[in-house]
C-alpha cells in the first residue's frame, strides 16, 4: 500500500470525526497544527482513498491538498547562524518550506563563513546526513562558492540542492560532479522576502525540492520499506506515552526512510526496539535504532524489503 | 539610492547589484540612510577584499535636558517635567552619574526631582545624548553587516566627515588597500563637487 502525502486545512467542528475517519481509512495523521479556529493535519494517505475524505470532508468545507513534501525533513544548511545570513535569507527558505509541510531544520555551521577558512567539522556532516535533503544557501559570488562548496561536499550522503546569487546555469557549471538541484539568484540578501520576484525564487527551491524527494520516494517503492515511519510514529505515540511530555514541536519527526524521536537514547532506545508492531514482529527486527547527533534524541532508519523479508 | 548623493558598488566579478540591496537594506535598517552622503563599496572576489569609502553628512545636534522636558527651579530643587521619554534612560543615567544617586529622584513616570544638591544654573543645557558619538560605531556596524562575513581582518579609519573599511580574510594588502581608498574618495569628491 503506497500512502501519498496530503495536506488537510479544516475548522474544528467535527474535526474527531475527519480524524477517525482518515485512521479508519489506514491514513496516518503525522502532525497538526493547531492556527485560530483552523486546523491543519497533515496526513499520509493510500491515495485511493483521497477520494473518499474529500467526499466526507465536503460538507465540514474541509480543504484537501497533495503536498508532497509532508513527511520528509530537511536541512538548511547556511556557512553560520550570523545577522549576515538571519533572519532573511536562511529563515525564509525554513519557513517556506515548512509551509509547504515539510519539517525543516536550520543548520549554520561553526566556521562555515569566508572562502578559504571555511570549514565542516563532523559533528555537522553527520547531522545533515540525518536528513531527507539538504538545501545549501550560498551567497552571492560565483567564485566563493566554487572554491568554498567543495569543502563542504565530501561526506555528505543526502541529496544536496545548491542556491546561490549567480543565474542557476553558472552554478550548474561549476559544480563538479553535479548535485541534485539548483537555484540561481538566491544568495545573500538582507530584506524580507515580500515582492513577487522573491516569492517566486522560494518557489524554484520548492520545485527543486519536490522533484527531488519525489524521485527518492520512486527509489524507495522499487524496494518498499519494511514498515512505513508513518505507522512507527503511530505506534510509538500509541506505546510510550512520555513522548507526550516532550514540548518539541514535533516529537517525533517523520522523514522518508525512518523517524527521529525526540526521546533519550540511552533511557528508550532497548524500549523502542522492542516495541511490537504485529504478530512478534519487533521494530528492532525491521529498523536500525541509532543515536542521533542532534541531543540525545533516537534515530530510526527502516531497513527495506530486500533486506528483511519483512513487510507488515 | 534615496538619501544618498553618490552610491556605486564596484565589483570585479557579477554580483553587485546583490550588493546593492544589501547595503541599502542594511543602511535603511540602522537608520543611517540620512547620515551617509556617499558610498562607494569596492568587491573583488578573488583576493578576496572587501573596501568601502564613504562621506557622512555633519550629524545631528546633541539631545539637551531641555529637549527631553521642562526644567523648573524652585527654592533649591528642580523639577523636569518629562515631555519625550525615547532619552529618559539616557538622562537619568547621565543625572546619577553627575549628581548623584540619592539625589535624584524619580517619584512617577514623567517627573524627575533633583534635590539636596546646588542646582546648576545651567541645568537646561547639559547634554543627554551626543549622536555623533555612536555614529562611528553605528556606522562601522552596519558595514560590517554589508561585507560578506568572514572577513575578520579588517581596517576601518574614520575622519572628520569621512569614514574607510577595508576587510578580508587574507591578510591585507596594505599599499593596494591605500590605493584603492584614495582614489575612490577622488572619485566621490569629483561626483560630489
Amino acid at each position: 500500500m503506497i500512502l501519498v502525502p496530503i495536506t488537510y486545512k479544516g475548522g474544528v467542528y467535527r474535526l474527531d470525526e475527519v480524524i477517525d475517519y482518515i485512521e479508519d481509512l489506514g491514513g496516518y495523521i503525522v502532525q497538526r497544527h493547531n492556527i485560530a479556529s483552523e486546523v491543519v493535519l497533515q496526513v499520509l494517505m493510500p491515495k485511493e482513498d483521497i477520494k473518499r475524505l474529500a467526499a466526507f470532508s465536503r460538507p465540514l468545507a474541509g480543504e484537501i491538498q497533495e503536498s508532497p513534501l509532508v513527511g520528509t525533513e530537511i536541512a538548511v544548511v547556511i556557512p553560520s547562524l550570523e545577522i549576515h545570513h538571519l533572519p532573511h535569507s536562511a529563515c525564509d527558505v525554513a519557513e517556506y518550506l515548512r509551509s509547504h509541510g515539510s519539517k525543516s531544520n536550520m543548520l549554520g555551521m561553526a566556521r562555515g563563513f569566508g572562502k578559504r577558512i571555511a570549514q565542516m567539522n563532523d559533528e555537522e556532516r553527520d547531522l545533515i546526513n540525518e536528513h531527507d535533503l539538504a538545501i545549501f544557501v550560498l551567497g552571492n559570488f560565483a567564485s566563493c562558492i566554487e572554491t568554498k562548496f567543495v569543502k563542504f561536499r565530501p561526506g555528505i550522503t543526502v541529496p544536496i540542492i545548491l542556491t546561490g546569487g549567480p543565474d542557476r546555469e553558472v552554478l550548474e557549471k561549476q559544480t563538479d560532479p553535479p548535485v541534485a538541484g539548483y537555484v540561481g539568484g538566491l544568495g545573500r540578501f538582507m530584506h524580507r522576502t515580500q515582492t513577487e520576484a522573491d516569492i517566486h525564487r522560494l518557489d524554484l527551491v520548492i520545485e527543486e525540492v519536490k522533484k527531488v524527494i519525489e524521485a527518492r520516494r520512486q527509489e524507495i517503492a522499487n524496494d518498499p520499506l519494511s514498515v512505513s515511519p508513518a505507522r512507527l510514529q503511530a505506534l510509538i505515540k500509541q506505546e510510550l506515552p512520555e513522548i507526550e511530555e516532550v514540548y518539541s514541536p514535533s516529537p517525533i519527526a517523520v522523514q522518508l526512510n525512518g523517524l527521529r524521536v525526540k526521546l533519550s537514547y540511552p533511557d528508550y532506545a532497548q524500549k523502542v526496539r522492542d516495541l511490537v508492531i504485529e504478530d512478534e514482529i519487533t521494530v528492532g527486527d525491521v529498523a536500525d535504532v541509532l543515536p542521533s547527533r542532534m541531543r540525545d534524541y533516537i534515530l530510526i532508519r527502516i531497513k527495506p524489503l530486500s533486506e528483511t523479508n519483512i513487510v507488515v | 539610492m534615496a538619501g544618498l548623493d553618490y552610491f556605486e558598488v564596484e565589483c570585479t566579478e557579477d554580483g553587485s547589484d546583490n550588493y546593492i540591496k544589501i547595503a541599502t537594506t542594511v543602511l535603511q535598517d540602522h537608520n543611517l540612510l540620512g547620515i551617509v552622503e556617499g558610498l562607494h563599496i569596492y568587491i573583488d572576489p578573488k583576493y578576496p577584499l572587501f573596501v568601502a569609502t564613504g562621506f557622512i553628512r555633519p550629524p545631528r545636534s546633541v539631545i539637551k535636558i531641555s529637549d527631553v522636558g521642562n526644567v523648573l527651579i524652585q527654592n533649591d530643587q528642580a523639577t523636569i517635567a518629562v515631555g519625550d521619554e525615547t532619552y529618559l534612560a539616557a538622562l537619568l543615567k547621565m543625572l546619577w552619574a553627575r549628581l548623584g544617586h540619592d539625589n535624584v529622584d524619580q517619584p512617577d513616570r514623567f517627573t524627575v526631582i533633583i534635590k539636596n544638591v546646588e542646582i546648576p544654573k545651567d541645568l537646561k543645557d547639559w547634554v543627554v545624548i551626543d549622536p555623533s558619538q555612536s555614529l562611528f560605531k553605528d556606522l562601522i556596524y552596519a558595514i560590517q553587516v554589508i561585507a560578506p562575513e568572514g572577513f575578520k581582518v579588517r581596517r576601518e579609519n574614520y575622519g572628520k566627515n569621512r569614514f574607510s573599511y577595508a576587510a578580508s580574510e587574507n591578510t591585507l594588502p596594505a599599499d593596494d588597500v591605500e590605493k584603492i581608498i584614495a582614489e575612490r574618495f577622488e572619485k566621490m569628491e569629483e561626483a560630489l563637487k
